[in-house]
């Protein structure tokens, strides 16, 4: 009798009540018809970001309104989780986005991206390290990875290996945390968020011309495509590429992405696409009446509006066209 | 041991076993209700309704025992001394409900405290979730009516 999944039962009803506050597609698109970023801001304010919105001085520092939010979910989560430990692998991907973040400010003197504060390791101390060179306290894959790191920038000063080597880490760490947590949804998700990695890689390694070598070293392993078989693909001109995926379950969005990519230069269809097919897969949460699976979903559906509120106010901002920014606004998971 | 006191292992099973389901099925909704009320307290009437569902299996299996009682003179003024078969008589009679009550009892808890979720989403359709949970009911009620027409035709 599966009784142990019913530990759960307060986590997902109170992630019930809260699936209900996540934004609507008519939400986003009212933001979109918006006449200025000042007025989107606003019809944000009518919704679960009430407080946040009332109490931000600026339109330009909505980040800080993201990142709070973003914390304040993943604490929620965490602490209502009766295995919080399923949720801190959701959260490991912010280590790593911050390790990028801290290594990228440091080599390149630029700060990228926010960081954000979620995530088990300390950012003082991870910036410490950082600066210091010294990552005798992070845990050891990562210490593995922040040394080859450092290594290798002082010998080739290439930026590219920052986001190349902590990626490795990254999908490595998710999967067998995945597998060790015997959660089918969560290694599910990563298996696909790496397939989709490789083949944009393959994608965008064949339209700059560079060779295989360069393609090999910058696969994730795991995927469900074995990488040898992606390499393979390199050769082939990008229609049979097509015609290759159509058995799997990648062939509608990678050939839509690919022909926006090839006819306006950028990725950002794909980028939608990939996002809305996990966003698809994880949907299963909500109809699963016990388990970890609905918490996950409600994280992942938080990330995704967290992604859409930045997609329309950086839009609003540097009013774009409602269109273009319609385009990219991720589906919703509710 | 005596028929009288099989017969009485057969009463506490009943009301045992049943009441084991109902607690489990109950208390599963409760936390699901729980997490619900915390985010939107206006859910309490509903959620209270839902929670209750799965309380009958423990209801049954106490009425099953009651019979059983009086039966063999426990409640009432003299006490029946039941030969052993009589009295295996009486617990095999009381197994339906202890067994389908145990079972039927958490399954109605877990479909009751699914419908915890789909009162958060959609109130109205409160009314859904239930006839839903009240399906799981049928077979407790099955079990209480083998129940109880296998005790009345125990002779004594």
């Amino acid at each position: 009798m599966p009784i142990d999944d019913t530990i759960f039962a307060y986590a997902v009803g109170r992630t019930r009540a809260l699936e209900t506050r996540l934004l609507d597609r008519a939400r986003f698109e009212r933001m979109i018809d918006a006449s200025s970023a000042e007025e989107a801001l606003k019809v944000l304010g009518e919704s679960a970001y009430a407080n946040a919105v009332a109490e931000l001085p600026d339109v330009h520092d909505f980040e800080t309104i993201l990142a709070a939010e973003l914390k304040e979910t993943f604490d929620l989560i965490l602490k209502i989780s009766p295995r919080p430990e399923l949720i801190s692998i959701m959260a490991l991907r912010y280590d790593i986005h911050n390790l990028k973040v801290l290594f990228k400010a440091k080599y390149l003197g630029v700060k990228s991206d926010l960081l954000i504060p979620v995530g088990s390791l300390e950012l003082d101390k991870m910036e410490l390290a950082v600066n210091e060179d010294d990552y005798r306290d992070l845990p050891a894959r990562l210490r593995k990875a922040a040394e080859n790191i450092s290594e290798d920038f002082l010998v080739n000063r290439d930026p590219q290996v920052i986001d190349l080597l902590l990626d490795q880490v990254l999908y490595d760490q998710l999967i067998f945390a995945a597998r060790d947590s015997g959660i089918k949804l969560l290694e599910g998700m990563f298996v696909r968020q790496i397939d989709l990695t490789n083949l944009k890689s393959l994608i965008r390694v064949k339209r700059m011309g560079l060779d295989r070598e360069l393609l090999k070293n910058i696969l994730l392993p795991h995927g469900s495509i074995p990488t040898d078989r992606i390499t393979g693909m390199l050769d082939e001109p990008l229609e049979s590429l097509i015609t290759m995926l159509t058995m799997s379950d990648y062939a509608d969005l990678v050939s839509e992405g690919v022909r926006d990519w090839l006819e306006k230069g950028t990725a950002s269809r794909l980028e939608k696409l990939s996002d809305d097919y996990i966003t698809a897969y994880l949907k299963q949460g909500k109809w699963t009446p016990f388990g970890v699976e609905p918490l996950i979903g409600y994280l992942w559906a938080k990330e995704i509006e967290i992604k859409n509120i930045r997609l329309v106010l950086v839009g609003k901002i540097n009013k774009l066209p409602a269109e273009a920014i319609r385009e990219r606004i991720r589906d919703v998971y509710i | 041991m005596t028929g009288t006191e099989i017969a009485l292992i057969g009463a506490a099973l009943a009301v045992g076993l049943a009441g084991i389901g109902s607690a489990i099925g109950v208390g599963i909704v409760g936390q699901s209700a729980a997490g619900l009320v915390t985010e939107d307290p206006d859910k309490f009437g509903q959620t209270l309704l839902l929670q209750a569902l799965p309380g009958t299996q423990g209801i049954y299996g106490l009425l099953a025992g009651f019979i059983i009682m009086q039966n063999i003179g426990i409640i009432g003024d003299e006490l029946l001394e039941l030969t052993v078969p009589q009295g295996y008589a009486f617990l095999m009679a009381a197994i339906p409900i202890a067994i389908v009550g145990l079972v039927s009892g958490i399954y109605q808890g877990r479909v009751s405290a699914s419908a915890v979720g789909l009162v958060a989403k959609r109130p109205e359709e409160l009314g859904k979730g239930i006839v839903y949970a009240v399906m799981v009911e049928t077979y407790a009620v099955l079990a209480l009516l083998a129940t109880i027409m296998l005790l009345f035709g125990i002779p004594l």
